[in-house]
Parts: structure tokens; sequence; C-alpha cells
């Protein structure tokens, strides 16, 4: 595949590399139709650039055999494939109605100003962006944030303040259900690679093993990879 | 006292350690009552047995799960069942808790709903924003797949069965059935034309039964016991159980499996009551979709709270206490259905925007007294005249908090202040804008700049 120049003339730096490109495929065999995989895809550029980048969209568009536009349309319609690029830890606080009613606002006011930014911003040294989000369905802990999608109830201006100095100081923060935070490239790398199971790892091992078939499985074991159109 | 009634949240409290893991949910018998029912049971049959339980779909709508799986046509293949594990109605955290807690049960009911409908590959549409439940789900699927319940010929039987794990990208419109399908096919999460339904013509074009979470984490219970052990509870018309997701001014917020016609009364009791032992002032008693109430004596069920002038929805109770303002109810209801308009038609897309202006315009004590009809007016552009029930809850919230507090809307107007607190708003400077539907040049905002300090310091 080649790489079409970028505007300025200078040659452009592949988005994703042979083995992002690689996983890239695995993806698109979970489905019956290639341009099922656009959203994981845009996932995938997204851990490499902290954002989906014009380049990442039209690398993405070539793998699915789409328009650029097409894929910019569907990009851009969706809140967590983010327009610019966003900070290690993304910071998303509920302001939804149980989390309002109990809170959130004094809880967002606390980490604009411990941050120094604005919702919708990243701090200067690129560690943290800041979001007002729709329910996260936590509304037993309102008011709730999440830190990179994993969930913090209860929280107060205090509090939430603290989980940031924790993360600054690089100290393990874990969620209410004892997940530790990960970090903007590793969790977007886990959303694009949901139900995906790499050849050569433990997954492909049974892959391989179940069924009494060695023939190479994309994804889960029993998993019939097709290429285009629908199943059966 | 009331009690819970514990028939797809049994296993998840009886073991909150690891009711998750493979290992439990075996032990706990996961998996038998989809071997039952892929081993010694018709497709029809399984089909007739939901039907006469009296099953009814958990996510919204309250269409009954029998009937919906009756509309797949027998003569076209492939067909799909798709999972809509897209949660995102305002108050709502049931199918959070199901899939992360007891994801082998929604992989039975899949199994079970799949053998059902012939389908030999089904899709679990996962929100984005579910780390946790993407990641056990997917562990649980792997887990089946080794055990030979998922993949080919499931328990010795001749049925095949892939599930794909899909993520979605945060949109709470995808969790309409229909543009939850767009999504997963690639496409921006817009509403498609209805007829023809998924069942007839779903994803890619095939038929494709679409359920929610918690209604094919029923299935399994139903399976293993039976249609008339199913309609031991609930009504006649609501048979089975409903799990409520209860927050807001409550001492103990949290999922509540009840039988349905529960009161909110027993179900407000179940909560530990209201914090701090402050007054009741509204509930909302079905997601942010549905109008307000004030009485508890209503029961939780389909046809009761259609009496009473809302829904049961999605099972969302918010309980708010007299602290509460609702004009700024409204407005966070209101910015939500503003911010989750997907464009496509004009009074969902205008109306909800119209609304959020006149909105924190009373919230910034600059007010009208004709804003109060303005705001009603909006409402009455919205309803049933937008393509999709998005428009018509933005409506139906909107009215019902103006017209069932107008009082305090008319305070608010008339001190040029919250009455309940001297705070301004302060989501009203420092909205997200992110990278919504702003961008794709909606009339009446701006079309560049949006997320950016024009965009926050324009007059809107």
């Amino acid at each position: 595949m080649t790489v079409k120049p970028a505007s300025n003339g200078h040659p452009r730096q592949r988005v994703l590399d042979d083995e992002l490109r690689h996983v890239a495929h695995q993806i698109v065999a979970k489905y019956p139709n290639p341009r099922s995989a656009t959203l994981p895809l845009l996932f995938l550029v997204q851990s490499v650039e902290g954002y989906v980048s014009a380049d990442g969209m039209r690398e993405v568009a070539e793998i699915l055999g789409l328009t650029p536009a097409q894929v910019l349309a569907t990009s851009s319609f969706y809140t967590m494939l983010k327009k610019k690029p966003q900070g290690e830890y993304l910071v998303s606080v509920c302001r939804n109605i149980s989390c309002t009613h109990r809170g959130a606002r004094g809880v967002l006011t606390a980490l604009q100003e411990r941050l120094g930014i604005d919702v919708g911003e990243t701090t200067p040294d690129g560690r943290f962006s800041l979001e007002a989000a729709e329910c996260l369905a936590t509304c037993d802990g309102a008011p709730a944030l999440q830190i990179n999608y994993e969930d913090f109830y209860d929280t107060t201006p205090e509090s939430a303040s603290q989980l940031v100095e924790k993360l600054e100081r690089g100290e393990e923060v874990r969620s209410v259900r004892g997940e530790p935070v990960r970090t903007a490239t590793e969790i977007a790398r886990e959303t694009a690679m949901a139900g995906v199971v790499l050849p050569g790892t433990a997954g492909d091992v049974v892959a391989r093993t179940v069924g009494g078939e060695s023939q190479p499985t994309d994804f889960y074991p029993g998993h019939r990879p097709r290429v285009e159109g629908p199943d059966e | 006292m009331a009690e819970e009634t514990r028939i797809v949240t049994r296993r998840l409290r009886e073991f909150p350690d690891d009711s998750w893991t493979f290992d439990r949910a075996r032990a706990d018998d996961a998996y038998e009552a989809a071997r039952k029912a892929v081993t010694s049971l018709t497709p029809s049959e399984v089909t007739e047995l939901v039907k006469s339980s009296g099953l009814r779909g958990k996510g919204g709508a309250g269409f009954p799960t029998g009937m919906k799986w009756s509309f797949v046509p027998e003569d076209v293949t492939p067909r799909y069942v798709v999972v809509n594990h897209d949660e995102g109605e305002p108050g709502t955290f049931k199918d959070r808790e199901l899939a992360e807690a007891d994801p082998h049960q929604l992989i039975e009911g899949i199994i079970i709903a799949s053998w059902a409908n012939g389908a030999n590959k089904a899709f679990v549409y996962c929100r984005g924003e579910f780390a946790l439940g993407s990641r056990r789900l997917d562990a649980a699927i792997r887990d089946a797949y080794e055990q030979g319940f998922l993949g080919r010929g499931i328990f010795g039987s001749g049925f095949d069965l892939d599930i794909v794990l899909h993520r979605g990208a945060g949109a709470y419109i995808c969790g309409e059935e229909s543009a939850l399908l767009d999504s997963l096919e690639g496409f921006r999460g817009q509403p498609r034309l209805r007829p023809p339904f998924p069942a007839v013509k779903g994803l890619y074009g095939q038929p494709t039964v679409v359920n929610n979470t918690e209604t094919l984490s029923t299935l399994p219970a139903i399976v293993a016991n039976g249609a008339e052990w199913h309609k031991q509870w609930g009504t006649e018309k609501s048979p089975g159980t409903k799990v409520l997701s209860v927050s807001g001014h409550v001492t103990r917020p949290g999922n509540y499996e009840v039988a349905y016609g529960t009161t909110l009364k027993e179900l407000l009791d179940l909560a530990g009551g209201m914090l701090d032992g402050r007054r009741l002032k509204a509930i909302i008693p079905g997601g942010a979709s549905a109008p307000l109430l004030t009485d508890t004596s209503v029961p939780m069920d389909f046809e009761s709270l259609k009496e009473a002038g809302t829904m049961l929805g999605s099972g969302a109770v918010v309980f708010m206490d007299e602290t509460t303002c609702m004009v700024r109810n409204a407005l966070v209801t209101t910015e939500f259905f503003e911010h989750e308009s997907c464009g496509k038609c004009t009074p969902c897309r205008e109306g909800t925007w119209w609304a959020v202006k006149v909105l924190e315009r009373i919230e910034h004590g600059e007010g009208r007294q004709e804003d109060l009809d303005l705001l009603l007016d909006v409402a009455d552009g919205m309803d049933g005249r937008a393509f999709c029930p998005l428009g018509d809850a933005a409506a139906w919230a909107l009215r019902s908090n103006v017209k069932l507090f107008r009082g305090e809307f008319e305070r608010h107007v008339a001190e040029g202040r919250c009455p309940m607190d001297d705070e301004h708003l302060a989501f009203a400077g420092s909205r997200s804008r992110g990278l919504g539907l702003g961008e794709s040049g909606i009339a009446g905002q701006p079309s560049a700049g949006i997320g950016t300090d024009a965009w926050e310091g324009a007059d809107h």
C-alpha cells in the first residue's frame, strides 16, 4: 500500500505501523462487512496519535476501502473519538441528573481550578484532559467521574483533586471496582481490540486447539473468518 | 417492608466476590439452561416458552420479547442476534452491573436467543465507556469458547454460534435499536425509518433480533424454570421482575430487582428512604425521558405508570428532595437531549437547542414570563414530530418540569435568581462539546470554533 505525501510535499510518517496494520486486519476479520471495523480502527489511530488525526482517518479509509470523507463522517459523530490531542488521563465528570443534584458542579469546578484548565481543554504538559460527560451509568455513586473510563464514586471536590495529585505523582490509582487506571494509549488500544485474539497469544493457542483443527483463527476460538458479505 | 425478588441479580448478589468468573458461574449452574434449550427444545418451542412467560423487553419500550422474535422471517438467512448493551438513559445503570458482574448469564441468554432465532452470529454492542464491562465480557466469551459453549457444535449439538464483541464510541442515540445497527455497520448512529423493522431487515439488511442486556439475562432462568414460574411475580400484563436503578437523594442508591407492581414507596424504602431525612419533591420514574411524578403510591409496571401519565422506560428511578432546583433539573435534562440529538431531523435538533437557550436564560436570572409558554410551545413542536423517540422524550421531560413546577419557574423569572440556590449553573459557561454534533453545520450554531473560547463565550 502506498502512502500519499502530505500536502506540504514531505513524506508522511505512517500512523499505523506494520504491527498495528496486522492488528487492524484481525479486527476487520471479526465482521461480515469490513466497514463495521470503522470505530475500532479509529480507536487504534487514537491509541497512536492521542486523537483521531486526518492522516489516521485516511489510513483507515484505505484499509477499509472507504473514502476519507466516509470515515470522517462516522468519526465526527462520536464523543469518545477525539478531534484534538488529548492528555494521558482523560477525566470525565458526569454532569447528568443524579450527579448534578448530588454535587457534580463542585467537583468539576475543583478540577478546573486544580488543573488550571477549562472543560474541553488539556493541560500544557499533556497529562490531563477534562470533560463534562453525559450520564456514565454510575448514578449509584453520584457524583461520579471516570478517569480513562474507570469509575470513581461518591466524589467530592477534595477527593477528585487528590486523585489527580496521585496520578501526577505517578502513583497507582484504582477505581471503585479495583481496576487500575490505564493510560489513554492503553485504553484506546484495549477498546479497539475488544474481542480480538492475536496469533501467538494464549487465546490463539485455544483457538487452534478447540475443534481439533489447526487453521489460523482471527479472533475467538471457533470463529471462521469471512472476508465479506453476510455469513452462511 | 418490601423485598427484592432476585432473578437476574441473584448470582451477583450471592457471590459478590467472583460472580463474573467462569468457575463461580459454572458451579452455580451457568449454561445448563442454554444446554437444555439447544439439546432438548426446538427453536420454536423456546420462542413459545418465552412468549408464554410474558417476558417484556427491559430496555425501555417493554415490547413482548417472544412476539418480537416471531417477526423474524423463517426463510431468510443469515439471521443475527444483537445485544443492546449501549445503556445510556440518564439514571440507568442496571445493564452495566449485569454485564460486569454476571457476563456468563448474558452469554447464556444470547445462546438461547440465537438458538430460538436461528442465528449463528451474535453481536454485543457494548457502550464505549464501559471499560470494565467490556473486559469482563471479553474474558467470559473466551472462557465460553474454551469450554465448547460457543463456537462450532456447541454442547455437542450441530448448532454453531459465534459472539462478536463490539464497542460503541459515545453516543446515547445508539441505544435506539436502528441507530445501533447503523453504528455497528460503521456509520454515524442515526435512526432508520421503520418499517421495515430490524426483525425483518436489520444488520446488513438481514433479519436481526435486537434485545436488551437485562432481557437476555432473564432468559436462562425462564428456560430453566418455565413460563408459569416466571409469571408468579408481577402483574398480569407485566409479569416477572425488573431491575430498577435507584439514584438521587436516597440513602442507598443502587440496583434493586423487584416484582413489577412494586410501588415507588416500597422502592424508596428498599433504598433506605430519603437522604438525611429530607422531604421528597419529585420522582423521575423511568429515566430522563419519563415525565415526573410526585406520588409514591404508583406501582412500577408498564400500565400503572402509563395511567399516571408517565412511563417505566428503562427503570431508572431518580428521587429528588426539597432542595432540588427544578429549573436546573429541566436544564440538565434538556442539555442532555440537545447534546445527544443526532441532528437528523429538524424538530429535535432545533427544539432541544432552543429549549436549552431559554432554560439557560431563566437559570441565569434573565428569563421572561413569556418564556414558560415558549418552552411549552417548543415541547409541542418536538412531541410527535421527531424522526425517533429522542425528540418525544426531550419534549415530555421538558413539559413535565415546566407544568408540574410552574410556580418555581415563575419565581426564577420574577426574582431574577434561583430561589433554591444562589449559585449559578457552573456548566453553562463551560460545557463540553467534544466531538459531538455541533461540527456538522447545524443551523443556529457557529460552524467553527465549537469547544474553543469563542464558542464558550458565545451568546447562546
